[in-house]
Order: structure tokens, then sequence, then C-alpha cells
């Protein structure tokens, strides 16, 4: 159970390191694939092979490939039943378990949007159109937003209370927050932290019908975007009590430093024009911080590429900082909703471990009306020690952290 | 760390208002069952839903559009932060933060929405019912109408989501500098809810639940609202709140329930609200309560409201603190008076109970529990 803050009533601050980390996301599975394609700039986007889309406007998404990802069969448990965000955070989680085996959490804190939404669609789909409903117990058992969370510590004999944040597209960054928050307060000593999402056809469309994705390429902050381009993927970290870590011996690859959250209240789908929710959010990280701006390296931006976004978020962003490079690699992998801060958040990782800028593809020419340092197509070494990662969603809702490199 | 319960909102298919639906309870009623339907399915199912009239009065430009999932959310949350006389100013909305307890969601909307989809195509999607679809709209829609600028959180589960959701409160409140967290969970029921429940095998089609019965013949599915607002003082002490875990398997269930409770220091315990419903979960309660708490009073309010699901755990907490504060407990409906618990099988005393323990099992894997203590 958790532990009190302090026994007189002061805040406890402890430092929070991140001890291991898994991914899988369009870039690759795992921590060196994924670096690899950040480090080339790939573009991970392709045509949506799941389910018909000659009715939407956009085409294309970041994938992970099923040859792969349904290779294991969810280790053996149910496996060929378990639908595909499970398996997605089967994969995170065994690389975090390979790389600690010795890590107990006593707490997992997940971000998710949709869960098994595409389960849902075939049940619905089925009843409507009166077909076969024999598998339909499979798919409803299957189908919370609960479930990948539990089936991938099930996998590990990993047995730890379940906090699913479903923040939209802030929740894999709220994610990791929270547990951060919950590890410096000292309340907990390991927290597993992340989030997913698996592409599904209601949520595609749906931001197809918002005319918030585009047939065209993903462009953040270009002066000619059009929109975003969805994702999937997930994506896990393993936060410890830095001190804790130390002590058993631990590799620490980084350490979360700052977190905020805002609520911007202007409308559901829309950010405040003026970048007010965004700038809250990054202000309170680095409060929560306590750093300058100045001591911020890198931006690993929202950066949908949709036109209020992305003048929402450079406003914001510019208003705090004075030219910091600022990408986002949803050009390159899509926008995976609740996954995209913990996949992200990774980035960020490999970036302050590997040092460099992990690119913005697809980029013409800023944004007339914005003031950035875009890390423009190509990755660029760059010293590194501090990094920021931004996560906004519907209900205008906020949040991000800050993570700092591990110097021995 | 300890928390208060400083006001509660409740709203259920015996109407809107702590006082009014736990009079109700306390009287023996049960809400009325209404027969819903699917053009495409074939089967009735009976469904406990909340009166319109517990909606009245109800008005704001961001609830037009809303689902009933928000609608509900929005009264029962206010009632609360009435009943704690909160106010919401510039000042210390920052300082509130907002947590939601959600399970199925906006469903009716989704099902909407994703039916123009299937029928006619992505192109007849619709852009306003979209963003009402996703988990966190309620939450949304109650942070834009108080002003809420601080922390706001939807967490999804099953029927334990509630108590999940003031575990995270207890740690926002322990790490954060606030003064109030607004707690809510809410749901919303529909057809295609009952039908998945119903292949799911958790479901019956008509009333009544009847608790703990050997034969779990199943659920009816209600709606509503829950919402306490957490505060440093209150008349009402949440002592402990146990994050649980889960279960890989439904005959596994108990043995988590068995560790809560025992964790929960249960010799000191007057009663407990627990989450029987009809279905597996009740043999599973029913072991661990004998097992661990054989001398408590039981309470299960599900025969008479129904299995809320993401509701379910704020309104037990709410029944926990009314049966606290009135040193009553309402009848347990529908229950066979052979069962070997303490059930109060008619309007009982409870004189002298400063003790609860709220245990909260869902269907989809998920328990958690909490300890409740009203103020000498």
């Amino acid at each position: 159970m958790a532990k009190p803050s302090s026994s007189n009533g002061k805040k406890a601050s402890a430092r929070v390191a991140v001890v291991a980390a898994g991914v899988v996301s369009p870039l690759g599975f795992g921590l060196a694939e994924t670096l690899e394609s950040l480090r080339k700039a790939r573009d991970c986007v392709s045509p949506v092979m799941r389910f018909s889309v000659a009715s939407c406007r956009s085409k294309t998404a970041g994938q992970v490939l099923d040859d792969r990802l349904l290779a294991g069969q969810g280790e053996g448990i149910r496996g060929h039943r378990l639908h595909r965000a499970s398996h997605m955070m089967i994969q995170a989680l065994k690389e975090v378990v390979t790389q600690e085996p010795q890590f107990k959490p006593e707490l997992a804190v997940i971000g998710t949007t949709s869960g098994g939404m595409s389960y849902g669609e075939h049940y619905y789909r089925s009843l409507r159109q009166a077909e076969e409903l024999r598998h339909a117990p499979t798919w409803i058992a299957n189908y919370p937003a609960q479930k990948p969370a539990i089936d991938a510590q099930e996998a590990f004999g990993i047995s730890a209370p379940c906090q699913v944040i479903a923040n939209a597209c802030a929740s894999g960054t709220n994610a990791i927050g929270h547990a951060f928050e919950c590890v410096r307060s000292g309340r907990y000593q390991r927290v597993l932290a992340g989030g997913y999402d698996a592409l599904a056809e209601m949520v595609f469309v749906g931001f197809d019908s918002l005319q918030a994705s585009t047939p065209e390429k993903c462009r953040p902050f270009d002066r000619h975007r059009t929109g975003m381009v969805l994702g999937e993927g997930a994506a896990i970290l393993a936060l410890e009590n830095f001190e804790l870590a130390r002590k058993r011996g631990a590799p620490v690859l980084a350490e979360i430093i700052g977190y905020g959250i805002s609520t911007d209240n202007f409308h559901i789908t829309q950010p405040e024009p003026s970048g007010v929710g965004a700038r809250q959010a990054m202000e309170r990280a680095l409060q929560s911080a306590d750093i300058s701006a100045g001591e911020v390296d890198y931006i690993n931006a929202h950066g949908t590429a949709t036109v209020f976004n992305d003048a929402a978020e450079g406003r914001a962003i510019s208003t705090i900082f004075d030219g910091v490079p600022v990408s986002s690699t949803k050009s390159m992998m899509g926008h995976s909703l609740g996954a995209a801060g913990a996949v992200e958040a990774i980035v960020c990782l490999l970036a302050l471990q590997h040092q460099f800028l992990p690119p913005n593809i697809n980029f013409q020419a800023l944004d007339d009306r914005l003031e950035l340092n875009v890390v423009a197509n190509e990755a660029r070494p760059a010293l590194l020690r501090v990094a920021l990662s931004n996560s906004f969603g519907f209900g205008g809702t906020n949040a991000s952290i800050l993570m700092r490199k591990f110097e021995a | 760390m300890s928390l208060a319960i400083a006001g509660m909102g409740w709203v259920t298919p015996l109407g809107r208002g702590v006082d009014s639906v736990w009079q109700q309870l306390l009287s023996g009623d049960e809400a009325s069952a209404t027969a819903i339907s699917e053009e495409f399915g074939h089967r009735h199912y009976s469904v406990f839903r909340v009166p319109e009239s517990a909606l009245t009065g109800l008005a704001h430009p961001r609830l037009r559009r809303a689902s009933l999932i928000s609608r509900f959310a929005a009264a029962a949350g206010l009632d609360a932060l009435h009943a704690a006389g909160v106010k919401l100013d510039p000042q210390n909305s920052e300082r509130t933060a907002l947590i939601f307890a959600i399970s199925n969601g906006g469903v009716i909307y989704t099902k909407r929405f994703y039916r123009d989809v299937v029928d006619e195509g992505a192109q007849s999607a619709s852009p306003l019912l979209f963003p009402e679809t996703v988990f966190n709209a309620p939450a949304g829609h109650l942070a834009a109408i108080l002003g809420v600028t601080g922390a706001t959180y939807t967490l999804v589960g099953d029927g334990a989501v509630g108590l999940a959701a003031i575990k995270m409160a207890e740690d926002l409140m322990a790490s954060e500098p606030l003064d109030h967290c607004l707690v809510v969970g809410t749901e919303e029921v529909d057809w295609l809810s009952c039908d998945a429940y119903r292949r799911w095998r958790l479901l019956r089609l008509a009333p009544p639940i009847e608790p703990f019965n050997e034969h779990q013949c199943g659920m009816i599915l209600s709606e509503g609202a829950g919402a306490i607002v957490l505060a440093r003082d209150g008349p009402f002490t949440i002592e402990c709140v146990h994050p649980g875990g889960h279960f890989a398997k439904r005959a596994e269930a108990w043995e988590i329930l068995k560790r809560i409770l025992r964790d929960l220091s249960p010799s000191e315990v007057d009663l407990v609200i627990a989450s029987a419903n009809g279905t597996f979960v009740d043999l599973a309660e029913y072991r661990a309560l004998k097992a661990i708490v054989s001398n408590a009073f039981v309470y299960t309010a599900k025969p008479a409201l129904g299995e809320s699901v993401g509701a379910a755990g704020l309104w037990q907490v709410i029944l926990a603190a009314q049966a606290l504060r009135s040193e009553e407990l309402p009848p347990v409906l529908h229950a066979d008076p052979a069962i070997a618990l303490r059930l109060p099988l008619s309007r009982t005393f409870v004189a002298g109970a400063r003790r609860a323990i709220v245990l909260s099992c869902g269907v989809n894997q998920q328990a958690a529990g909490l300890r409740l203590a009203i103020r000498p």
C-alpha cells in the first residue's frame, strides 16, 4: 500500500529515475529500431490496410505491422483472442522486463483513448448486419480499456493495481506525469507508466469527419500544413525512486523532473487560440522541475499539424522559450493518441541518451505567424540536457513533462 | 494521509439528491424497470433509468448537445460542490482537481456515430457526435462549466473504477497543493451495453437482482452519477483507500477481495457496503466476507438501484456515508434470508456505527476497497 508523503506534512521530493523503457510504434519494435528510424528521419506512414478508407479524405496512417506484432501471440496467454492493443502492450512491457527483470511495480498508470475499439466495431457491425456473432464474447471481453494493461501484466507475472487514464490525446503524458508525481511524493517507489492505442475505424473516421486529418503528408508547423495523420503504438517506462534505483545498481536511462497539467475549457475539440492552456502546462512543468525555460534544450511538440493546434502550441512555445529546437515526431509515425505521449517520452529519452535532435519531417516552410526553431527534415547532433514533451487533447486537457539526461 | 468528504451529489434511477434517494432506500423502494429495445435486435432488456425529472433545471450552453452521461455527471458534481459549500472562482479553480470514473462511457452517441458509418459510409459520420464519444467528454464539459483550470483526469475501468478514482485523488492531494478534489462516477445505459453483458452471461432479462444467490442469475444495468468533494476537512474521513488489483480468473476474485478486507482492518468496522449484483461477484464477496468480516452488517443497493458500473463505486461511498450519518441501513432487497451473512433484511438501526468498508469488485477483473469513518 502507498506510503504517506511525510510525517510533518511537508511534501517529500524524491528524484525519479527511468530505469527501463519499451516501445512498439510505426518507427519500430524496441528502442534500437526506434532510434534508427529517428536518426534516419524515416517516414513510417503508409496506406491504411486494416479497414476501408475509400470514403475518407485521409488514406494513410502510421501502422504497426501485424506479421511481427502477432508473431509471439501474446506470450501464450490466450494470445489469439487478445486485441492488437494487448499485443502492443505485451511487446512494450517485454522490453521493459528484459531490461529490468527485478522491477516490481506498486502501481501501473496507463493512458489510452479507445481501448479495444475495433472489437467493439466488430460486435456492432455484426449485430447491425445480422452476421455471425460466435466471437462476440471474445470481442466483448477484450474490448474494455483496462484489458491491454492487465493482459501485459499477466504475461509477465506482474500484478500491480492499474489506473487507466483516458484524457484523450494527452493520456500518455498524463499517465507518465501522474506516475512521476506518485514516485516524487514518496508515496510509491516503483511505478509503470505509459500508453497505448491501436488504430480503429471509428476513430479514424471521426477525425476525418472533423477534417482534422489530412489526405497529404503530415507537416507540423509548416505554412502548408493540412492536418494530422493517425498512428498507433504502445510505450511503457519503468519509473523508480532515484536513490533506490542507484542503491540496487539499476541503470538510470534518464530522470523525469517535472510535470504540468492544465485545462483550458475553450472548446471540446479546439485549443484556446492564444495557447493559454498549452502555455500553462509548460509553465507548470518548469515550475514543478524548478528550472528556467532557458535550461530546456529540446521540445518534442504535440505538433499534430492541424491548423489550430500548431498555431496555439507554436504561440505558447515562443512565448516561453527563445529559439529552443522544436520537432513533432508525429510527422514520421502519425498521432497515436493515448500512446503518443508515452512514445514521444521515449523519443525524448533516446534524444537525451544519444545526444541528437529528432526530426520534423515533410517540412517545407515555417508558418509565417510562428517563431519557432524547427528541426527540419533531418536529425541533428546536439548537446541535450533537458527535453520537454507536450501532449494536448480533446476536452481542453494539456500536459507537459520534463526529462533530464542522467549524468553519473 | 486521510481525506475528508465535504459534500456529495447523487443522480440515480430513484431520482436526484442524497437525502431523497436515501429515504427511498430506507423505505425499501426499488427503481422501476424500463424495457428497452433496438431496431435490429429481437431481444428486449430491462434497465433502471434515471427519471427525466432528475435533470430538471440543469441548463448550461455546454450541455446543449451533451450526452446523458455528461448531464448526469454535471448534475451530481454541481450538487456535491453545493453541499460542500464550495464555490469555484479564478483564484481557487487551479487548486481544485476533477477526477472522473467511467466504464462504458458515452455509448449512446458512440453507437449513433458508428451506426451512420456502418449504414451509410464514412462520409455520413457526424463531426458533432464524434467528440461526445470520447471518454473524457463528460469531464471536459464539467471542467468548462466549473472553470477548472488545473488537473482534470478521466479514469476508465470496471465497477471498481470509482474507488480507483478516489485513490488517485488521494495521491493527487498528497503531492499537489490542492484544496479540493471533485470525484465523479458516471454511466449511461443503452441496449447495446445490455446485449454485450448478456452475451457475457452477466445480465438477466428482467428484475429482480437477487444478491448473493447461489444461482447467480445476473444483473440489471442502471445509470446515473455519484459525486463527492474531497477536502482536508469534512464530516466523513476516508481513512484508507486500498488500490486492490486485478484477478486473472473469476474464480480467483475472492482472494483479492479477502486481501483487501484484511488490509482494511476489518475488526474496527461496523458495516460493509458490498458490490454484489447477482453475478459471480456475489460468490467472491460472500467467501471473502465470511472469511474476514463475518460479524459486520453487509449491504448492497444494487437490487434497488441496479448496476451502474462506472458510477457504482461512488454510489457505494455515498451509501456508506449515509449509513454512518443516519446509523441505519436500508433493507437488502430480494435476498434469501438463509444467506449466511449479516444482511439487513428490513430497515435496520446500526447505532454507534463509526466505520464502514466499501468493497468494489468489477466484472472486468478489477477490485478495490476503502474504509470510511464518521467524525465523532
